[in-house]
């Protein structure tokens, strides 16, 4: 077995709370891994701590405990710019390219900017920015223009030409392609399907639309109140969720084909996502679960096996 | 057909200090009492403005010209004046954004908020607003509304701050409800219920309904009839089981078969429309899509197609040079 | 305060006149040294209290000073204090500020009460209380209004750097390892600055007027150097028998206050999005137009 290229051991982050006293268990001890040259989808509602999780893993969030393991270093063994620089091996795309990039920066100076970081010598930047930006599939005769004067799609293929500049080896995308036309996400989604089997960057996909990570992704995570509910390659996931919870994030999902849509079953989840500042005991989404039972309250349900790298934590896992 | 909402030949030029571009350009389209409309189309597609200048909606400071014809309830909107439109806004017309925590005032608790909606609209004073109050929150499905009255914005979900929001809108049992966006900033999983509650209270009120979004998964949900915009233009209109399973634009046809599909093998490309929308300026000569269409020929470019009727079913119309099907020409655009 | 705003709503002055006005003060202060027709300091008591003429334009003071040519040596004073001032407290306010906003935690907590206790007391306060206890002279008024004007400064950085600190664009620098150094002093500090010194235009003026007040009060300027507060109370006695001598200096220093405010305002207000004039407004609709008339009637011509 291949040792993976990031490994996060147990990591939790929590926040204090506007309201006195209580903390907003965003994160509460999820593990999981991306191998190189891999697509790992990490689905979730809102709320759930998908966010989080990744601004915790690209040092945006501070975790309280746990590990985040690059390469078989534990990052929170370094301090200072032996973290930054090891840390800026794992990249993040935001959702906003509108907000992404500095408006007083035209592309070509952002782009030099990100390899003045990276430490590469003067002389060499310039033929890298054309590279770096003919790799996202854009001119080089882009570089002395604003990112103002782009259109969404173009300006988030230069946040991802920026992350390249940093040779990653993971990347962690959030919603990237969400506030982008339907008919430019296409060509945002294939530049990740083009850097992990290419370069061999491991990404991390984070985002709502389950169709597109169902497609994008080789593996998935799926997340609920801080904790990871169900992971699985997306042939299993999307084929035959065990997780309760899957089943109706999955079932939820609109179809384009109006007839398809009117006749999908209704799975209404009851209730709303309770508050993670005092998430229920036991598995979390008891409070919401179709089969829930006694047992539920008491204790947490671990992940269980169900086929190989398939894993469901749920008591009643195929019930 | 009542139409309560009728727009025919609809142009709505923005002046800007650099340029004064066209955004919508000829849109001819009504909604009949109890009908859903969804208006699909890719940002500057213009189907924002297309919705919000008619009645007066626009961002301050920007200078707009309309011509064409717009009627609300058999009530002229364009060359009216701005008092007249406000009193019918709220009234006849209410609109619901897509974010409901910035359409609240995080301020003041839910049930003042519609209660002064209820007195503003309505009319109703003190206790009968409050009534009224209750009896939307009610309708719109909030449970234990009573105790909901008493809290602010922040202390509800999305889903429900939406709901607020709509009970907001229906105060005063308008005519027609304008929706952009409504589901966009909630989960999959909330996103159902606020649909089917607009569906309920579509039928409920005879209400009809205008929904702007971009994503064809809640119009295949909540729509009757879809309008496919491109560059401030129409491309096809129709009953959304004809329009969205069959299209017959080839931009209608890309812009679904951009949508990731179920039997899409795990790690196959996705597809996607090859170049960019137009650069908004002046009215294009020719079909907007011709540079980015499959099937374009020359005579593409020169001439606009107009609005053709798809044979076989009522109501359903491309504007398209290459319409396979037999067409009758019908009410072209000017 | 309302009523107040209503009222005043007719004095608008246009952000263009309040331009010119700026701009002729911060001419007049510059080359003002080179342009004075006298020197302001050579007093001639057998030319004292004269009217205006053709020597002497605006006439002469009690000691028989150029008044003309004392104002404008005058603006140079102004501008030379209100710049030193400004310079100190921009560069202490901004510097702190944004490293409240950089840094948060203690640090913020730490400039931010302090920054607070400021800002409750009234500056002039402040520097009348510093002044009391350095004595009175040139520099040690520039450094007590330094002092007492900062923290407003500190206070709109540290907003600004907060703002800007969760934007995607400085948290792509963070993530790609980006020195702390780099992200406070290449792109946090030039965004401060530029929203600082916005409100720093309204503030100028505020300022040009407690130096004058120091300088009226005796705490400030020190004669004979020519400063509008001080013209003011040296001609004071004469106020019934010449009251011009009061007039013009007074008058010099409203301009430039109202000037200052106006214009810091009408920058502030630049950001919110103006309707179009009438004239280009007609324009574009002449542009939209003739996209509908049939081709053949553009032979008429359009004005372009």
């Amino acid at each position: 077995m291949t040792t993976p290229v990031l490994e996060v051991r147990n990591l939790v982050t929590h926040f204090r709370s506007v309201e006195r006293g209580k903390t907003i268990k965003a994160v509460d001890g999820v593990s999981l891994h991306l191998n190189a040259g891999e697509i790992v989808g990490l689905i979730g509602e809102s709320g759930c701590g998908k966010s989080t999780l990744s601004r915790s893993i690209v040092g945006l969030a501070t975790p309280n405990s746990g590990q985040i393991v690059l390469d078989g270093t534990d990052l929170s063994t370094l301090r200072g710019s032996a973290l930054r620089r090891t840390r800026s091996a794992i990249q993040y795309v935001f959702q906003d390219p509108y907000s992404s990039l500095n408006n007083r920066q035209t592309i070509g100076e952002a782009l030099e900017e990100a390899l003045v970081i990276a430490g590469l010598p003067a002389e060499r930047r310039g033929a890298r920015t054309t590279e770096l930006l003919d790799h996202v599939g854009l001119p080089a005769a882009i570089a002395p223009r604003y990112g103002r004067e782009l259109s969404g799609g173009q300006r988030q293929r230069v946040a991802i030409a920026r992350a390249l500049a940093m040779n990653p080896r993971v990347l962690i995308a959030d919603e990237p392609v969400s506030a982008l036309d339907l008919s430019v996400r296409a060509q945002v989604m294939n530049l990740f399907f083009d850097l992990s089997r290419n370069l061999g960057v491991a990404c991390l996909l984070v985002a709502h639309d389950l169709a597109l990570v169902r497609q994008a992704a080789s593996r998935n995570y799926v997340m609920y109140l801080g904790k990871i509910v169900e992971e699985g390659a997306s042939t299993q996931l999307y084929g035959d969720p065990r997780h309760p919870y899957s089943r109706a994030l999955l079932a939820s999902a609109p179809s384009p084909d109006p007839v398809a849509e009117r006749a999908r079953p209704r799975v209404p989840l009851t209730g709303e996502l309770p508050s993670p500042t005092n998430p229920p005991s036991g598995c979390r989404f008891r409070t919401r679960c179709p089969v829930a039972q006694a047992a539920c309250t008491a204790t947490l349900p671990p992940p269980v096996e169900v086929a190989t790298g398939h894993r469901a934590a749920c008591l009643f896992e195929g019930a | 057909m009542n139409a309560v909402y009728d727009i025919r030949d609809l142009t709505v030029d923005l002046y800007t200090r650099s340029a004064a571009v066209r955004v919508v350009d000829g849109v001819s389209l009504s909604v009949a009492a109890g009908e859903c409309l969804a208006i699909v189309g890719e940002s500057g597609s213009g189907k924002t403005v297309m919705s919000f200048a008619p009645i007066g909606l626009m961002p301050e400071g920007v200078s707009v010209g309309l011509s064409g014809g717009a009627q609300l309830a058999g009530a002229d909107l364009i060359g009216g004046d701005e008092a007249a439109l406000a009193r019918l806004r709220g009234r006849e017309v209410a609109v619901i954004f897509q974010d409901p925590m910035t359409a609240l005032n995080p301020a003041r608790r839910i049930g003042s908020q519609i209660a002064e909606v209820c007195t503003l609209h309505l009319g109703l004073k003190g206790a009968a607003a409050e009534a009224r109050a209750l009896e939307l929150m009610r309708l719109v499905g909030i449970s234990d509304p009573e105790a909901r009255l008493r809290q602010y914005p922040h202390e509800l979900s999305g889903g429900l701050c939406q709901r607020v929001v709509i009970a907001m809108a229906i105060a005063a049992e308008p005519k027609l409800l304008i929706a952009d966006e409504p589901t966009t900033a909630l989960d999959v999983t909330v996103q159902a219920q606020i649909l089917d509650l607009l569906r309920d209270l579509r039928a409920r009120m005879g209400m009809a309904m205008i929904l702007i979004t971009h994503d064809i998964g809640v119009v295949a949900n909540a729509a009757d009839r879809v309008a496919v915009m491109y560059a401030g233009r129409l491309a096809e209109v129709g009953p959304v089981d004809q329009v969205l399973r069959a299209p017959t634009h080839p931009y209608t046809r890309a812009l679904i078969d951009a949508i990731p599909r179920p039997e899409d093998p795990v790690g196959s490309p996705f597809r996607g429309l090859p170049g960019m929308p137009p650069q908004l300026a002046g009215p294009i000569g020719g079909c907007a899509f011709a540079p980015r269409c499959p099937r374009a020929t020359p005579g593409c470019a020169t001439l606009r197609p107009p609005m053709r009727a798809v044979a076989g079913t009522p109501g359903w119309q491309a504007a398209c040079h290459h319409l396979t099907l037999a067409v009758i020409p019908k009410g072209a655009a000017a | 305060m309302t009523v107040f705003l209503n009222s005043a709503r007719p004095l608008r002055v246009s952000p263009g006149l309040a331009l010119w006005i700026v701009a002729g003060f911060l001419f007049l202060g510059l080359f003002g040294p080179w342009l004075v027709p006298h020197d302001p300091l050579k007093q001639n008591l057998l030319a004292a209290g004269q009217g205006p003429g053709l020597v002497h334009w605006l006439g002469t003071d009690h000691l028989g000073r150029d008044t003309f040519s004392r104002l404008i040596a005058a603006a140079n004073t102004s501008l030379v204090g209100i710049t030193l001032v400004l310079g100190i407290a921009l560069i202490i306010g901004i510097g702190l500020g944004t490293l409240a906003g950089y840094r948060r935690g203690w640090t913020e907590e730490a400039i931010m009460r302090v920054t607070d206790v400021g800002l409750a007391m009234p500056s002039l306060i402040i520097a009348l209380a510093m002044i009391g206890i350095f004595g009175t002279g040139y520099w040690n008024m520039v450094i007590a209004l330094a002092l007492a004007w900062w923290p407003s400064f500190c206070r709109v950085s540290r907003a600004v750097v907060v703002g800007v600190m969760n934007k995607p664009h400085i948290e792509a620098l963070r993530v790609m390892g980006a020195s702390p150094l780099r992200i406070f002093f290449v792109h946090l500090l030039p965004t401060t600055t530029g929203s600082v010194l916005v409100y720093a235009t309204a503030d100028a003026g505020g300022l040009a007027l407690s130096i004058a007040t120091l300088s009226f009060l005796g705490l400030g300027i020190q004669p004979p150097t020519p400063e509008w507060g001080q013209m003011l109370v040296d001609s004071l006695p004469y106020l019934e028998g010449d009251p011009r001598q009061v007039i013009l200096p007074g008058l010099a220093l409203t301009l430039v206050v109202v000037a200052f405010n106006f214009l810091g305002e009408a920058i502030a207000l630049n950001r919110v999005p103006r309707p179009l004039g009438r004239r280009l407004l007609a324009r574009r609709r002449a542009e939209a137009a003739a996209w509908d008339r049939p081709p053949r009637g553009l032979v008429t011509g359009e004005k372009a």
